[in-house]
């Protein structure tokens, strides 16, 4: 997005995605470019705080999951050294009992 | 609480040895199996003591989390997660079967409040702005992982029990105090 200003007026463009390229589209131009430009400027500040609260709340629910993670993981590991040395085994992916049992 | 969540340095080391172990044993290495026999009763009551305890303090953060607060929300989570911890463990469980019954209040608990925390963003969000789809996409991958695990964590408490059912368990000495609050 740029407002340029020739000639003592003001022009503002508008930057576009096309494909690879990145096109200029020209807007407009006085007064009605320094608005269109400044309400651009608005919603894109909106948008980057949106994206940081967002950002933030993932934050807070990994924050939550965390801890449950790895006290999971520890738990598989202790059931799986368990089952292991009482001599169960996996067989398919399925746990079987110990022969002597 | 930074670090308080976590399990010690020590706990980590003897979980990655049991797992190693764990391999060994599996894929047939009698040596292994004996050591691994060894490992459990000497170390594991001590790993499996401090993830309960972790498991614990982890739930009382999540209860705090989703009280925000107030303490009748408060007491009654904490009552609910009581009543379930000793309608789960029954009676004379084995520590594993402990440390598996936290796994299953934590897991619930936890799902619980994603579900609680992003209902309640929706119902902020979509009245005030868009929400970007990328966000709602990773929201859904947090809930579906932790409704994955607490599910997995029922299931492997089923199988932990049938398996020991008939079989001579490993003996280990842990204490976890299931009444405290």
């Amino acid at each position: 997005m740029t407002l340029e200003r020739r000639d003592g007026r003001l022009y503002y463009y508008r930057s576009v995605r096309d494909g690879e390229r990145v096109r200029k589209v020209y807007v407009g131009s006085g007064e009605f470019a320094r608005i269109c430009s400044e309400t651009d400027i608005l919603r894109r500040t909106g948008r980057r705080a949106q994206r940081e609260r967002e950002r933030a709340e993932l934050e807070t629910l990994k924050g939550l999951v965390a801890p449950v993670e790895e006290f999971s993981e520890a738990a598989k590991v202790l059931v799986i050294a368990h089952l292991v040395a009482r001599g169960h085994r996996k067989h398919k992916g399925e746990w079987r009992r110990a022969r002597s049992a | 609480m930074p670090g308080a969540l976590e399990l010690s340095e020590d706990a980590r080391g003897r979980l990655t040895e049991l797992r190693a172990l764990s391999e060994k044993a599996e894929a047939g290495d009698k040596e292994a199996r004996k050591e691994l026999r060894r490992l459990v009763r000497a170390s594991s009551p001590e790993v499996i003591a401090e993830a309960s305890d972790i498991a614990r303090r982890t739930e009382w953060v999540l209860v705090k989390t989703i009280s925000a607060g107030k303490p009748l929300m408060e007491d009654a989570l904490q009552e609910r997660t009581h009543q379930m911890r000793s309608e789960i463990a029954g009676e004379n469980p084995t520590p594993l079967e402990l440390l598996l019954t936290e796994r299953v209040v934590a897991g619930w608990l936890l799902v619980e409040i994603l579900e609680g925390l992003i209902a309640a963003q929706y119902q902020r969000d979509v009245k005030a702005h868009r929400v970007a789809p990328t966000y709602v996409i990773q929201q859904s991958r947090i809930v579906e992982s932790a409704t994955r695990r607490y599910l997995a964590s029922i299931r492997e408490l089923a199988r932990v029990r049938k398996l020991q059912a008939g079989t001579p368990p490993v003996q280990v000495n842990t204490q976890v105090n299931v009444l405290r609050g």
